[in-house]
């Protein structure tokens, strides 16, 4: 005998939601009165109005079938439900900036050495202080106080002079902290050697007077700790499973699962869990102990759903037939350490951490379309 | 011809007549001088902080460089899940049992988890019985009973344990 499982309103699709929502809406009241309380609609909703929905609208319980009215009582249909995870490293350091910008930028600093006051030298150092000697020695070299404008004087007869060419070196800001590091440089250990120059030219003792030059050029060697660099040694080797890749990106985990797919985390939802608490046991399970996350909120941001080619028993509750997968996503940030698929329960075999364009690469096309407006650009 | 133009006697009549708030209702655009604002002279400096990262940013300052040794990256306060910044009490040289000893556990700082004992293992029964010490050890625990009411966990995802220490 062939069931004719008869159905009251199509499979939704992003395409007819709102059709659905206003034809079937009050026949899914209807339905939903009759059956109990854990039901799914299958309702299509905007995330962003999901917020504002009702409580128990929003609580997505284990044990959710899609009730269709069925001309036979033996058989009823079931979506898998399922969590996922979208764990996101955020950017580290600020982008660089686009040659306008930075041009820009460049000229209002040079605009504002004639806008603004005066430095007043004597508030902050006094007079023949070795710091007001040294101040006064590169005054005479860079003509103005500021470091990262180039050789500029705002009150000459050049002043009127303040445009640079095109890609110079003065609009870069790692020439800007370069100058900055350097004028650091020349502070302590130039007065230094000025100092003991001095004091050699007093004092009658010449083995004093060759200590304190060697202490000088060796105070000289010691230059102001460098900042680390902005490409890390991930980004040279193009290594994608490393966390200090693409500084200036939104990094993403995606996960090989068992059947070769290159996917974000994701687990059934097992018991009475909530999605909150089945994001926390996927990243877990998937990833493993050595990472501290936090997942955001108890609403989903995006979720994903497919129907199988054959449909399936469901392997726990007699009689129901399992149509396909809904994956509902959580947001969830990394802060600290790393992935590590050791003791993984779920047959992950591979993880890779990338951003967005590297991602749309490795996923499916389907899948992309799903998961593409929940990553970030930058 | 349409309305005919009223006499100037008219019009004077008509803009009496109106509010004389209301007279003149065009924009008046008279120049006037705006004072220049005097802005102190600001430098760029670069800022490294405790933990090596470092920006640029404006300032009065004519340092060039800044290095700072204490700051919101070696605070317990916003890196509450670094067990660096923990304040577990290591007693080496045994000085804060002496003084434990002598004027009692009443200004001891607040432990923020009850069930882990400190290095010493001072359980709670054990306390020295004179007067100071009841009192200050009473008020301490009116402190801890309103204070575990009150407060919560520290912000950690619960369920499981996780370790993610940097």
């Amino acid at each position: 005998m062939i069931l004719r499982i008869e159905r009251a309103r199509p499979i939704p699709t992003p395409g007819n939601a709102t059709a659905i929502m206003n034809a079937g809406h009050r026949s899914a009241r209807h339905i939903a009165s009759r059956k109990g309380p854990s039901i799914c609609h299958a309702r299509i909703s905007p995330y962003s109005s999901a917020a504002t929905a009702t409580a128990p609208a929003l609580e997505a319980q284990a044990q959710l079938s899609s009730i269709l009215p069925v001309t036979s009582t033996s058989l009823s249909q079931a979506y898998q439900i399922r969590a996922g995870v979208v764990l996101s490293r955020p950017p580290l350091l600020t982008r660089d900036l686009h040659p306008f910008e930075k041009s820009f930028y460049l000229y209002q600093r040079r605009l504002n050495e004639r806008l603004a006051l005066p430095f007043p030298r004597y508030f902050y150092f006094k007079k023949d202080t070795p710091a007001d000697i040294d101040w006064k020695r590169k005054m005479k070299q860079r003509l103005t106080p500021a470091r990262d404008i180039g050789v500029y004087n705002p009150y000459g007869p050049e002043g009127w002079n303040d445009e640079v060419l095109v890609g110079a070196q003065e609009a870069e800001p790692a020439w800007q902290v370069k100058r900055l590091l350097e004028d650091a440089d020349a502070s302590a250990p130039e007065s230094a050697g000025a100092d003991a120059a001095k004091g050699v030219e007093g004092a009658a003792v010449a083995e004093v007077g060759v200590e304190v030059a060697a202490e000088a050029s060796k105070k000289k060697a010691e230059p102001v700790e460098r900042p680390m660099p902005r490409e890390t040694e991930a980004d040279r080797k193009g290594d994608q499973r490393s966390l200090d890749r693409l500084m200036q990106r939104s990094l993403y985990l995606v996960v090989q699962n068992k059947e070769g797919r290159w996917v974000l985390p994701d687990d059934q939802i097992r018991g009475r869990e909530t999605l909150h608490q089945a994001a926390e046991r996927v990243l877990v399970q998937n990833a493993g102990l050595n990472m501290n996350t936090w997942v955001v909120g108890n609403v989903p941001v995006g979720h994903y759903s497919f129907e199988y080619l054959k449909r399936r028993p469901h392997p726990e509750r007699k009689n129901v037939e399992e149509l396909g997968e809904k994956i509902f996503f959580m947001k969830a940030r990394i802060m600290a350490g790393q992935a590590n698929l050791a003791d993984n329960k779920l047959g992950i075999k591979d993880f890779k951490w990338l951003a967005k364009e590297e991602v749309q690469k490795v996923v499916n096309q389907k899948y992309w379309s799903a998961i593409q407006n929940m990553l970030t650009d930058r | 011809m349409a309305s005919p133009i009223p006499s100037p006697g008219a019009l004077r009549v008509l803009r009496s007549s109106v509010n004389p708030k209301l007279h003149c209702q065009t924009q008046i655009r008279h120049a006037s001088l705006l004072r220049r604002p005097k802005r102190p002279y600001t430098f760029t400096q670069l800022v490294t902080l405790s933990d090596g990262s470092s920006f640029v940013h404006r300032t009065t300052n004519p340092i060039p460089v800044y290095k700072s040794t204490k700051d919101v990256r070696n605070t317990p306060l916003w890196n509450p899940s670094s067990q660096k910044l923990l304040n577990i009490e290591e007693d080496e040289a045994g000085r804060l049992k002496a003084f434990r000893a002598k004027f009692g556990r009443g200004w001891d700082a607040e432990v923020p988890d009850e069930s882990t004992e400190t290095p010493e293992g001072q359980p709670e029964a054990q306390r020295e019985d004179s007067l100071m010490d009841l009192i200050s050890g009473y008020s301490r625990e009116a402190e801890k009973k309103s204070g575990t009411k009150g407060t919560k966990e520290p912000a950690v995802p619960s369920g499981k344990g996780k370790g993610g220490q940097k």
